[in-house]
């Protein structure tokens, strides 16, 4: 169990200043329930509160935590779901992301989509009633560049009104070619932010890089893409401090990017081609913990949950803190318009119930899915 | 009370619940909700209007209630030239004269941007728009934005969705001391007490959106908003007495003054 692994010690990790979340985190085991109350009776919740609420002492009260994070969803995101659909790109990729199905020691034949592929997923996504779609590659390749990712994005905003990306780490005039073609938002995870972790993790490849990918989102928010999403990918290394790091992290692009949206994804290690097995397995309930904690202490950030949790984990989360889903997604690349690839996806999806079924849920729980959330007319005025 | 119609942008509107349209369930409640509330303006987010997908516009249900008075708003825009295109398209999708002027780049705590918001009403009032600001409860911005031609202005009563009530209403009262132009209470309000203390202090009218789509039951929620702001409106004209520090005897202690001889005042 998660809670039980021992506490990374802080000298093991150098840590950027603003994102150290020792001596906190050693903290965590010997919060009370006295410490869980203060937080959820917290007029502005802070890194102190989240602590409490990620604690062990938290369990006991996770009926409370979880009305209270229905209670700020509902109130700053109402009875609604936006909703959004990744399409992967490309699976070519000099990664060697221990954790990650595309990584380049994958035995696997590799595709990028040509453009006129690209037009043709989009069309068929489109048809699907979609107005979000988020852009993937692997890392940088001739076949899946800038240039390539700059004419891709121009397609999907003819067809979209708000095109996100998650690739790789750019530099700023990047970032701003890409923003001007129409990409309005960029994921970027840490995956963890621990250092020692991470090295051991990325075997190769320019992802080695800790540093340039921290900073790529204020790189990415410094050239004029309006959204950033974070994360980490739970389950590569200690969550306590995995969490408290990201929370930093929000925080300090909060205050310096004030009129940008930072974003919040969950993602959690799946079954993929590689078999690696996470070595902190964070169980449904701990996921759960975290992201209500995260929706206690930062109530307006927009937290979404991919089709990577099950039917049921999702059902159950969805207004409750998650105010944000993809659905009918392949995570293969291309798979909209010729439904069945040979090649098998990035990684497992777990709810795999198609557009009209997956709002039928939600609408039996009295939430309005919302494809349209954003208007495309403010991307092409500043741009 | 249909003597006391609110007249706004040239248009007579005998109720003076405004209410936003975002963050209901579906559109069947939103639909009840408006029906139960007398509402006859509401406000729609341009981000909201999908012209490819009627099934996801949020236009196409509040399209079919007649005589409903439908004011596209900008939120979403960071600054005034987003703004204004957003005005304009909104403007040309809807037919309306009305503009909900938006404008609140801090994607987390929603407050309005007063010096962007200033300069949109700036550019949009000579392009024939009546201009609805949504502005931080500031008297002096009130003031410059009524001299430029806005229709109106929109303090808000708190920050977005945080149904904190009126937590500006010492500077609501400044506002409306010294507005020649409508002032509507915008955003924050929790509880229908909050709707009719705003209506009592002599605001035009509320407007109200998460109060009523986010209660447990939202028709009921709006029909008591729509008492609430009739009752605080009434009383408003009735007005209040004056209120005192001290109990005002019924027996009064000072009378003898006026009738004592000697006196040399």
């Amino acid at each position: 169990m998660t809670h039980s692994t021992p506490t990374p010690s802080p000298e093991s990790d150098l840590w950027p200043d603003d994102l150290n979340p020792f001596p906190l985190r050693s903290r965590i085991p010997h919060l009370s329930a006295r410490n869980v109350q203060e937080a959820l009776a917290a007029e502005t919740p802070d890194e102190t509160h989240l602590a409490a609420l990620l604690s062990p002492a938290a369990q006991p009260f996770l009926e409370t935590i979880a009305h209270l994070a229905q209670r700020l969803t509902l109130r700053h995101f109402g009875r609604t779901i936006a909703l959004y659909v990744p399409l992967y790109l490309s699976d070519i990729c000099s990664g060697g992301c221990v954790y990650c199905g595309f990584a380049a020691d994958r035995p696997r034949p590799r595709h990028a989509l040509s453009l006129d592929e690209v037009e043709s997923e989009l069309l068929a996504i489109k048809t699907l009633g979609f107005e979000e779609i988020l852009l993937l590659t692997g890392e940088r390749a001739p076949q899946a560049n800038v240039d390539y990712l700059d004419a891709a994005i121009q397609k999907a905003s003819l067809h979209f009104h708000r095109v996100t990306l998650e690739v790789f780490p750019m530099d700023t005039l990047e970032y701003h070619r890409l923003a001007n073609a129409g990409c309005t938002g960029v994921s970027l995870y840490q995956e963890t932010y621990q250092r020692s972790d991470y090295a051991v993790l990325h075997r190769w490849g320019p992802k080695r890089d800790y540093e340039a990918r921290l900073d790529a989102p204020s790189r990415a928010l410094d050239a004029g893409i309006r959204s950033v999403g974070l994360g980490v990918l739970w389950g590569l290394a200690d969550p306590l401090t995995d969490a408290l790091a990201l929370y930093r992290h929000v925080r300090r692009l909060q205050r310096r990017f004030w009129q940008s949206e930072i974003t919040l994804a969950f993602p959690r290690i799946r079954p993929q081609a590689g078999d690696f097995q996470p070595p902190f397995p964070i169980d449904e309930r701990f996921l759960a913990q975290i992201i209500w904690a995260f929706r206690i202490c930062l109530p307006t950030v927009s937290m979404s949950l991919s089709t990577r949790e099950s039917p049921v984990f999702r059902d159950g989360m969805a207004g409750v803190g998650i105010n944000k889903m993809s659905i009918a997604s392949r995570t293969t690349v291309g798979g909209y318009q010729t439904p069945h690839p040979a090649n098998e996806g990035q990684f497992i999806i777990h709810d795999d119930r198609d557009l009209p079924t997956f709002c039928r849920a939600l609408k039996n729980k009295g939430l309005e899915p919302i494809f349209k959330n954003w208007e495309s007319l403010y991307r092409t005025v500043s741009a | 009370m249909n003597n006391d119609l609110f007249k706004l942008g040239g248009r007579s509107f005998s109720s003076r619940l405004f209410l936003g349209t975002g963050k209901f369930a579906d559109s069947g409640i939103m639909a009840r909700a408006l029906a139960g509330s007398g509402a006859q303006l509401v406000t729609v987010a341009l981000r909201r209007f999908n012209r490819d997908n009627p099934a996801d516009d949020l236009c196409v249900p509040l399209l079919k209630i007649p005589g409903l008075c439908l004011v596209p708003n900008t939120s979403g825009a960071r600054n005034a030239e987003e703004a204004v295109q957003a005005a304009l398209l909104g403007r040309e999708l809807t037919d309306s004269p009305f503009v909900k002027l938006e404008i609140h780049p801090n994607p987390h705590h929603l407050l309005p941007d007063p010096i962007e918001t200033y300069e949109a009403a700036r550019r949009l009032v000579p392009l024939g728009f009546q201009v609805l600001p949504y502005i931080p409860a500031d008297p002096v911005l009130s003031k410059r934005l009524e001299d430029l031609g806005c229709a109106a202005v929109m303090p808000l009563g708190a920050p977005i969705g945080t149904g904190r009530g009126l937590a500006t209403l010492d500077m609501i009262r400044l506002i409306l001391a010294d507005s020649s132009i409508p002032v509507i209470v915008d955003a924050g309000l929790r509880a229908p007490s909050d709707a009719a203390l705003a209506m009592e202090l002599g605001c035009s009218a509320v407007l109200v959106n998460s109060a009523i789509a986010a209660a447990s039951d939202p028709i009921e929620m709006a029909i008591a908003f729509a008492e609430a702001v009739g009752a605080g409106r009434r009383a408003f004209r009735a007005g209040l007495m004056e209120r005192s520090a001290f109990a005002s005897a019924t027996s009064p202690l000072t009378t003898f003054l006026d009738s004592s001889s000697g006196s040399s005042r």
